[in-house]
């Protein structure tokens, strides 16, 4: 699977969201660019690094998102509004899906590290999948504060509307988050000596 | 002071989402608390950890399937037209798709411009003196150093720079430094050639200068380093402790200390400045200069030992590491003589630099170096400083 660089995102502010609402399929190609990575990423590290599975909930998002676009009145920032479509489409098809099959079982993370052989000579990608590792092991609780932190870049009060508790639980979750990655990938300190 | 532990509140630390007040508190007892202390090296770990993860792409028949599925959705038997968005699929000929990809492309540009100019993290800088320059700009009274931006003062300006919320740095005239990096977890600058003053009060290891010859880290405190035009430093403490590091070879260097730093050698040994003037050229000699053929007495090391007080057992410490077979014997016998190792510290496992052993006899040395109540006392007497600033006592005290 590729990985990207964080660039710069194109502004998606209140005339294209109108053009949207209004049904302007431009206007949404840009939205879709702008968030399809990120959601995207979102979606794999939930299903344990599951590319089918984050492809298909990305598209639901996407669809959802189009036909449900009318009703955002601007009450929220858009990314929150957005972000908790992508946390409830996560979960719920988390739960569907723990019906058939344990979800640490779903897909291992390792499929993500054979695909990228020659980018093990790296030692700073080594560490990125050791993480992503130690991120599937991390309960959904604790998991996506993390990932809403670190890949949407959110700030913990938009943490905390999009996933519906307070700052002070997410403050908490992500306390522990960061408890359990630095405890499982300790061997790993040595990697950030400067 | 010190009661209230801080541990759940790290991860809001690190991440600049606890109000100015509360961070200053955690910071101070972050300094007292080793327990909170050893919870926050954990948690930055984890952050460190959790910056890694990357952002990954999505495929590109992403947008292809949504089509798809959209095609499938959006006809008319269906689809609640009130409803739904009134997407027109005679968009999608090619004259439009070229247009549209044409805007997105221009979108992106825009945005990335702006990114590149508005977004990057940055430091505020103050002109002291003089015109400084913020990359090929002279900056105004107020001026921001993004990463990656040169701040430069000639021979008559000064600047002082905002180490985000823990600190500031003065930067001298003829200086040139970079913001290599600002966030939570490390704040760095590049200091390439000149002078310049720090006053950093945080937990260690946030804020670190990169020179020619070594990084400088800071413990707690406040420190003037130097750097001349062949990349050589001169790292003067004043509060605190600073550590000096390249790849292997580290030097401790605590207040009232000095320690000099070559290009191709890293840190010398760091040295009290008030000893005498012999034993400063002698140790010079000793860490930089050319190995001649001597008497023994005259010998730099022997200089060193003759001249050492019971204070420079700093330096004599730092030499156990650096020099072998006799001359370490002769350092160790020089250091009992001043300050006798405590009961677990054997004379066989500092000669074989029992890395406990040593640590353990610095513990108890540095009671004459100076430091008696370690980083608590010198970082409370920046922080007191800091508190005073703030409130507009500076200039009172």
């Amino acid at each position: 699977m590729e990985q990207r660089a964080v660039m710069a995102e194109p502004v998606i502010d209140e005339h294209v969201i109108e053009a949207c609402q209004r049904g302007d399929r431009e206007a949404f190609r840009l939205l879709f660019e702008t968030y399809k990575d990120k959601v995207f990423s979102i979606a794999v590290y939930s299903f344990g690094g599951d590319e089918a599975a984050a492809s298909d909930v990305s598209q639901q998002i996407f669809l959802k998102l189009m036909t449900a676009i009318g009703q955002f009145r601007g009450d929220s920032a858009f990314t929150t509004w957005l972000y908790r479509m992508v946390v409830n489409a996560c979960i719920d098809e988390q739960r569907k899906r723990r019906r058939f099959i344990p979800f640490l079982e779903s897909m291992p993370m390792s499929k993500i590290e054979d695909r990228r052989p020659q980018e093990k000579r790296y030692a700073r990608l080594e560490v990125a999948d050791s993480v992503q590792a130690a991120i599937k092991e991390l309960t959904p609780k604790l998991r996506m504060p993390i990932l809403l932190k670190y890949v949407e870049g959110l700030s913990y009060e938009e943490i905390a509307t999009v996933m519906g508790c307070s700052k002070g639980t997410i403050a908490s979750r992500l306390n522990r988050g960061h408890q359990s990655l630095a405890r499982k990938l300790g061997h790993l300190r040595n990697e950030f000596v400067d | 002071m010190f009661s209230k532990h801080v541990t759940k509140k790290l991860s809001a630390y690190c991440h600049s989402e606890v109000a100015a007040d509360e961070s200053r508190q955690i910071a101070e007892h972050l300094i007292a608390c080793s327990r909170c202390r050893a919870q926050f090296e954990e948690i930055k770990l984890g952050v460190k950890l959790a910056e890694c993860l990357p952002q990954l792409a999505a495929p590109d028949s992403l947008w292809l399937d949504l089509q798809s599925r959209l095609a499938e959705e959006t006809k008319p038997s269906r689809i609640e037209s009130r409803q739904r968005p009134r997407f027109s699929f005679k968009l999608w000929n090619p004259a439009f798709a070229g247009v549209g990809a044409g805007l997105i492309l221009v979108a992106v540009f825009g945005a990335w411009l702006l990114y590149s100019r508005e977004s990057r993290p940055f430091w505020e800088v103050a002109r002291l003196n003089g015109s400084p320059r913020i990359g090929s700009s002279r900056m105004n009274e107020k001026g921001r150093l993004a990463v990656g931006e040169w701040l430069e003062t000639d021979g008559s300006s000064r600047a002082k720079i905002e180490v985000g919320s823990i600190g500031n740095v003065e930067i001298d005239p003829n200086t040139r430094v970079r913001l290599i990096e600002t966030k939570p977890t490390e704040h760095r600058l590049e200091l390439a050639r000149g002078k310049m003053s720090a006053r950093i009060w945080a937990p260690p290891r946030l804020f670190f200068v990169d020179t020619p010859s070594a990084v400088a880290a800071d413990l707690g405190c406040a420190y003037t380093l130097e750097v001349d035009d062949s990349g050589a430093s001169l790292l003067h403490v004043t509060s605190g402790w600073v550590e000096l590091q390249l790849k292997d070879r580290e030097s401790m260097v605590p207040a009232g200390a000095a320690c000099a730093t070559r290009p191709g050698v890293g840190p010398g040994t760091p040295y009290f400045e008030d000893a005498s003037a012999n034993f400063r050229e002698a140790l010079h000699k000793l860490d930089f200069g050319e190995v001649v053929d001597v008497p023994d007495l005259q010998r730099p090391l022997q200089v060193v030992i003759a001249e050492s007080r019971p204070r420079d057992t700093l330096t004599l410490w730092h030499l156990l590491y650096r020099v072998e077979g006799k001359d370490r014997e002769l350092v160790f016998d020089r250091m009992a003589a001043l300050s006798p190792p405590p009961k677990d510290v054997t004379r066989a496992g500092v000669l074989q630099l029992d890395d406990k052993m040593l640590h353990l006899w610095k513990g108890y040395l540095e009671n004459s170096w100076g430091n008696q109540s370690g980083l608590k006392k010198a970082w409370l007497k920046i922080w007191t400083g800091a508190l005073g600033k703030a409130n507009g006592l500076e200039g009172k005290r």
